[in-house]
């Protein structure tokens, strides 16, 4: 938990508590005079840098309920802030509180503005904390900080009014429904028994009359007047109140329930009734903060300044847990990897020792198996032009008038060149060698195909290209119809009919004479692997 | 933020901005160490499970060979397996030619390079080569082709594919004696495989 310095603030001086852990540490009691302000100077040189936060018991306050149009954001902060200027000219110590909705049809949002229209009351104490370097967490009205009273002490009543003596006089402060609604400091107990019960008889008559007045609370209303006792000197006025007041439920907290219930030691109630408030204060931020921001930029940076380094120690230690994680893991992985490589070793030593009694052998096993398969692999895959030629020469037969002179026969993933004959071989040196990668994926299993290219004539030709053309085709068809065949293309007929092109020739008609040539190219390609 | 907020905060700042470096460059580097630590683990594991697999079946890995040895002996024989015999292809040629009653074979044997289509065959630990070997030879008739090619595989010289062949017809002008009728050109690769020895790398 934080440090914290808490300072209560009256017209009779200042108490002053440092607060470390969950808990008042110690408290000191400075007098509103030049002396108690330079003791207080003093005090604070011995103080480290904390935030502090003040608290102040007035007569001087201000307490306003308004009913503003519902509105959001800037605009709603203009209104109040404008609204805080018309009211309170005087002072720069103003805060509001939004306190909700109204029920009425517009449904206006309600606020609590409250004040402190004496600031001189602080100005010396708050110049002191703010000359020695601390940070202003906050100026907060007593009354406010009691709010958080009731929760405190499991206090459950709808109309509650908690009366308390301070050094400036008698404090009653009305909440209903533990909402804040209405505070008075009066003065005049002389600390007599006698009187000071029938003063604060009086005082809670009279705060129940001003209640009724505002139409806060009807005299008939049942009321719970909480009496902080942390003397225990307030048992008879309990007693009295409750007597004189049958509507009046009146409940004593004394010294001991106060401290076991607000975690003050009794000796610290001792030094001064705002150590209950202090302690209050140092539970955490009050509503109505009335510090402008000017007060607060200090705290403000403090803030800043804890977040980022609250940030930084996030970080160091994500980054320590993260790298802390790894490393473990890193570890464990190095266990898990030694523990295999022995296993692995102790593996490789039984295999070694078992493959002793194995029979002599050239390469390992798997070697031998898959260079046997290898071997039937490529004595299957071997090819001749056998099959081709026997393909042709059955189509030969009923074509006694054609004549081969050239045929030129390809075993491979590509068919024969047609074009360029010469570069047929190209194939056969144009794959670079592959080198082997186990990390590929295997490839296809290897596809190639017998292709041949046939250059022949018709014989005898005497000038008919149309029965020569005739003859190829059905030629070419005879070849065709083969199954093994896939497919059979006439690469060069006898006659070049393209009308882009010259054509010339003898139409001579003479059965004893040869008439120019009838050339032709048949390619012809097998299914793969046939 | 003004100059006097940036000024409060600086230290703050720096030492954030510090903290996040070191613990960046830390949470880096455990990163990289703990993915370098299980990279090696998946390799020993890797082993692992081979030396595992290959206990297992040493078994069937006798009986492997038992039942190859003598296949992968006579491919050794032939000359398939190990560094590739030329003078052997030579006499197998040179016999070919006299049991084909050939006018003569012309050849011409290129340098050895890795074989063109050994992924397709997924050789293992098995490196396999090839030489092409140019023919050039005279024929009396087309069937004599395909016997010349016949008796060479028997020869049992080593394993070759046929890869092209063009056979062109010679003009006699109609003489009719003993005489060459066509002119072929052939192309075959000559394949050989070079395996390493039991127990070496794997």
């Amino acid at each position: 938990m934080a440090r914290k310095l808490l300072i209560g603030i009256s017209a009779q001086g200042a108490t002053v508590a440092r607060r470390r852990g969950n808990r008042i540490a110690e408290c000191e009691v400075f007098a509103s005079d030049e002396s108690g302000y330079a003791a207080f100077r003093e005090y604070l040189t011995t103080c480290e840098y904390i935030p502090a936060s003040l608290m102040v018991d007035t007569v001087e306050e201000d307490y306003r309920f308004e009913t503003l149009p519902h509105a959001f954001g800037s605009d709603r902060a203009q209104m109040v802030t404008r609204k805080l200027r018309q009211h309170y000219r005087n002072t720069s110590y103003v805060t509001s509180w939004l306190l909700g909705r109204d029920t009425s049809k517009r449904r206006d949002d309600r606020f609590l503005f409250s004040a402190l229209t004496n600031p001189e009351l602080i100005d010396e104490w708050l110049k002191a904390v703010i000359a020695r370097g601390l940070p202003v967490a906050g100026i907060f009205l007593l009354p406010m900080v009691s709010a958080a009273l009731p929760q405190k002490l499991d206090i459950k009543a709808g109309n509650l009014l908690i009366v308390a003596q301070h050094s400036g006089g008698l404090r009653l402060t009305f909440f209903r429904d533990r909402q804040f609604r209405l505070s008075r400091l009066t003065r005049g107990d002389n600390g007599k028994s006698s009187d000071r019960a029938r003063f604060f008889g009086e005082e809670i008559s009279n705060t129940r009359l001003y209640l009724h007045a505002l139409r806060t609370m009807t005299l008939d209303e049942q009321l719970t007047v909480l009496l902080l006792d942390r003397q225990d000197d307030l048992v008879d006025v309990a007693a009295a109140v409750a007597r004189d007041n049958p509507s009046v439920d009146c409940v004593r907290i004394g010294r001991n329930e106060l401290s076991t219930r607000l975690g003050v030691s009794e000796s610290l109630l001792d030094i001064s009734p705002y150590v209950i408030y202090l302690q209050l204060l140092g539970f955490g931020a009050s509503q109505s903060n009335l510090a402008p921001p000017s007060v607060t930029v200090g705290y403000k940076r403090h803030q800043a300044r804890r977040a980022i380094y609250g940030a930084t120690a996030a970080i160091a230690l994500g980054a320590a847990i993260w790298a802390g994680a790894d490393l473990v893991k890193t570890w464990e992985l190095r266990g898990a990897e030694e523990l295999a490589a022995r296993d692995t070793a102790q593996l490789s030593a039984q295999y070694l020792q078992i493959t002793r009694r194995f029979p002599a052998a050239p390469a390992s096993a798997e070697s031998l198996k898959r260079t046997v398969e290898i071997a039937q692999t490529l004595r299957e895959e071997a090819r001749t032009p056998r099959a081709m030629m026997s393909v042709i020469s059955r189509a030969l037969q009923s074509s006694p008038t054609v004549v081969i002179r050239d045929f030129a026969w390809k075993y491979g993933t590509s068919e024969i060149e047609v074009e360029n004959r010469s570069a047929r071989a190209a194939e056969t040196a144009a794959p670079a060698a592959p080198v082997f990668d186990p990390r590929m994926q295997p490839k296809p299993a290897l596809v190639r195909k017998q292709s041949a290219l046939i250059e022949g004539e018709i014989r005898p030709f005497r000038g008919d290209y149309r029965d020569a053309i005739d003859t190829i085709n059905g030629f070419a068809d005879r070849i065709a119809k083969d199954p093994s065949v896939a497919e059979v293309r006439v690469v060069k007929l006898p006659l070049n009919v393209n009308p882009t092109l010259q054509l010339s020739g003898n139409t001579l008609d003479n059965p004893e004479r040869q008439t120019g040539t009838a050339d032709f190219e048949l390619l012809v390609v097998f299914r793969p692997n046939v | 933020m003004n100059q006097a907020d940036f000024i409060a905060l600086r230290t703050p700042l720096l030492v954030l901005l510090a903290v996040l470096l070191v613990a960046a460059a830390a949470v880096y580097s455990t990163e990289q160490i703990k993915a370098s630590a299980q990279r090696q683990m998946a390799q020993q594991e890797g082993r692992l499970k081979e030396a595992r697999t290959r206990l297992q079946k040493s078994g069937d890995e006798k009986d492997i060979i038992v039942r190859y040895r003598d296949a992968f002996r006579a491919l050794e024989r032939a000359g398939f397996v190990g560094e590739e015999k030329r003078i052997n292809w030579l006499d197998g040629l040179r016999l070919t030619n006299q049991q084909a009653d050939l006018f003569g074979v012309d050849y011409e044997i290129s340098a050895q390079k890795r074989y063109r289509h050994a992924a397709a065959l997924e050789p293992g630990q098995a490196r396999l080569y090839e030489s092409t070997m140019r023919l050039r030879f005279r024929l009396l008739h087309e069937e004599d082709l395909l016997r010349f090619f016949a008796l060479l595989e028997r020869q049992n010289v080593g394993i070759f594919h046929l890869d092209q062949c063009d056979m062109r017809r010679i003009d006699t002008r109609g003489v009719i004696r003993y005489q060459p009728n066509l002119s072929v050109e052939c192309e075959l690769s000559w394949i050989t495989a070079r395996v390493p020895p039991a127990g070496g790398p794997k």
